[in-house]
């Protein structure tokens, strides 16, 4: 086998490495938290303390 | 002005939604490419017999080609290979009405939604 | 930067999680240039092909006029509206929610398809690599495939080491187009450069002026998605300084990028190959003969479109991640990870998509759909300014940037991306007319029947006053 069959067969298992390891960790971030907490996020929220508009 | 406030949408139909969305996108991408309409074609315009000469390349340029690993005969299928621009009137104005419609209707729509926003946003008559 | 703590505890209440305010200038810098730099290594030459040598300088020139326009006006309105979502959110505050939706859709088109470009350039590059170094059967594909989850998992896993990654593959490729200026002897034409021999008074524009304009379809690509930097608004630390600072010297670095990169290709190739090669600088190297030239050049291309992709993941996500938290999407996209701080859903949810496209798309098309996109925005951002001075006029609201000359940036624009899509036309009419009829379906999709599930006044955010006329 050449090196570079090697290599390719290197990049899918570290491709599928990672994709298993994102899902994993997805999975275990949606068991933990709620989904209120998880997108708790809303725009603007740091301008209105910090970004004063008045002139 | 009351505040509006939206239904609920159920899981089933959030799902359908991204699958439209999906769909339209993969459609959109998929249809040019199937119906062969992607790029506009370059054709050659043969010489028999092509040397550099009737090419009409100077040595200088010869030198080039030459270090980028093409001879006179794969060079002849590069240089020889032109666009033949044509306007079809009529082409022209049916892509600039798609697209002054399609702003038109844009800017419309987004100023109709967007009054509300800033109504309730507002509070009426201020 | 991974041991990021929690910024809840599992199960606690009360406080929220959003995305990390961790950037700096440079990683704005990191972001615009990082996505554009790769369109020096390949794509801008196609202008020459459409037009010839002089219609691409003539293109650098005008289409660079035409980024300047849209830096300055970007960066006004985002040192204001500094939100996830860049040009989304600047729509949906001054033109309207049908609007946003659609920018959010070029932006996520734009940079998805971008992302696919970059991804079969770097998989192909390293191919040919393999092949060249007499390797049989080897394909692209596992290449095409590391490439983007390598970069989906770096963008996973947050925003900071995405961007110092960035920073750094971008400043090494800016400097293998350097190092290749200065090692050519810029100074003393006819020694290695041969300006006047490649570029003739008959070959210099062999379509006329019409290949001037045909050209700036493909000119697009010297600077396209510099406007991206506005994306990372909602991580950066000082927005309304960062931003404008940022996304300038951005604008600089290509400019200069875009000139040395013309000189070099077109004082070394004839222009017909300049027009259809996909790696001119990498060829312009072939032809120097250094084996060390060679060598950096390959990587500089490599190093480009990894940045490329990776700034365009990090970018498309935002603009995903943002129309989930207005309801335009479901809101399960608009979740932000407790730990990494990452809009982690849609960066996920975007990874098949692209992937898919690697292997079904070719890189023509890919580009040509990037272009639209862009385009499309650009019309939008010059429409968009003028609403924006006179619904808040100077002194209503507190500027970080102010551009100089308004309306003169705002027509300009507009010209040019009349001009444009005139050029589109001449080359791929038929591709614009069905993307709009996309754009059209899903637009009348919006708004009469997605819209309905969206709150109104909450996606007005910004602590402005009421626009004027209202």
């Amino acid at each position: 086998m050449s090196v570079w069959t090697l290599v390719s067969y290197g990049c899918w298992a570290l491709s599928i490495l990672m994709v298993v390891w994102m899902i994993y960790d997805w999975i275990k971030i949606d068991g933990k938290y709620t989904e209120a907490q998880l997108t708790s996020s809303r725009e603007g929220e740091i301008e209105a303390i910090s970004e004063k508009h008045n002139i | 002005m009351t505040k509006y406030t939206p239904p609920d949408q159920s899981k089933a139909l959030q799902v359908l939604d991204i699958i439209f969305l999906l769909v339209a996108i993969f459609v959109a991408l998929w249809l040019p490419l199937q119906l062969g309409l992607a790029g506009a074609a370059k054709e050659i315009d043969k010489i028999d017999n092509p040397t550099w000469e009737t090419l009409q390349q100077t040595p200088a340029q010869v030198a080039q080609w030459e270090k980028l690993g093409y001879d006179v005969n794969t060079a002849h299928d590069v240089i020889q290979s032109h666009f033949h621009y044509t306007i079809d009137w009529m082409e022209l104005g049916l892509m600039a009405l798609v697209l002054i419609g399609y702003f038109v209707f844009l800017f419309r729509a987004s100023k109709k939604e967007y009054r509300e926003v800033i109504a309730e946003k507002f509070g009426d008559g201020k | 930067m991974n041991t990021v703590n929690p910024a809840i505890a599992p199960g606690g209440q009360s406080q929220k999680v959003s995305l990390l305010r961790v950037l700096g200038p440079a990683h704005v810098w990191a972001l615009g240039v990082g996505i554009v730099l790769v369109g020096e290594f390949t794509g801008w030459n196609f202008s020459a092909d459409k037009g010839g040598t002089l219609a691409a300088l003539i293109v650098l020139w005008m289409v660079g006029l035409l980024y300047t326009c849209v830096a300055m006006i970007d960066s006004e309105v985002t040192s204001t509206v500094a939100a996830a979502g860049g040009q989304y959110a600047q729509a949906k505050h001054i033109v309207g929610p049908l609007m946003a939706f659609n920018v959010a859709l070029y932006l996520v088109f734009a940079y998805t398809m971008l992302e696919v470009s970059d991804a079969i350039l770097a998989g192909d590059l390293i191919t040919q690599i393999a092949t060249e170094s007499g390797a049989t059967g080897v394909t692209h594909e596992p290449f095409l495939m590391l490439c983007i989850v390598v970069l989906v998992w770096l963008n996973y896993r947050g925003v900071l080491m995405t961007l110092n990654v960035n920073f750094v593959i971008t400043a090494l490729a800016f400097v293998s187009i350097i190092v290749l200026f200065f090692s050519v002897q810029p100074w003393s034409q006819g020694v290695v450069l041969k300006l006047g021999e490649m570029v003739t008074p008959s070959n210099a524009l062999p379509y006329g002026w019409i290949g001037i304009v045909a050209g700036f379809q493909f000119g697009i690509w010297y600077y396209l998605g510099i406007e991206g930097t506005t994306q990372a608004a909602e991580e950066v630390r000082s927005p309304a300084r960062s931003l404008p600072f940022g996304t300038m010297a951005g604008m600089m670095t290509l400019l200069i990028a875009a000139c040395l990169t013309w000189y070099i290709c077109a004082s070394l190739l004839p222009w017909q190959h300049l027009g259809v090669t996909f790696f001119p600088l990498y060829d312009a190297a072939v032809v120097t003969g250094s084996p060390t030239l060679k060598f950096l050049l390959f990587w500089g291309t490599v190093l480009s479109a990894v940045a490329s992709a990776n700034g365009c993941i990090n970018d498309a996500a935002r603009a995903w991640f943002s129309l989930g938290r207005d309801r335009y999407l479901p809101t399960w996209f608009s979740a932000v990870h407790p730990k990494y701080r990452t809009p982690y859903r849609s960066i996920l949810f975007l990874m098949p998509i692209a992937v898919a496209f690697v292997y079904i798309a070719d890189l023509n098309q890919a580009i040509t759909f990037s272009i639209l996109s862009g385009v499309l925005q650009y019309t939008f951002m010059s429409i968009n300014i003028v609403m924006f001075r006179n619904k808040w006029p100077l002194g209503s609201i507190r500027r970080g940037y102010t551009h100089p000359f308004h309306p003169l940036p705002a027509v300009l624009l507009f010209l040019l991306c009349a001009i444009t899509f005139f050029a589109i036309f001449l080359g791929y009419g038929s591709q614009l007319v069905a993307m709009v009829t996309f754009y059209i379906i899903v637009s009348l999709w919006f708004h009469f029947y997605r819209y309905r599930y969206v709150r109104r006044a909450d996606q007005f955010t910004m602590p402005w006053p009421k626009p004027k006329g209202y």
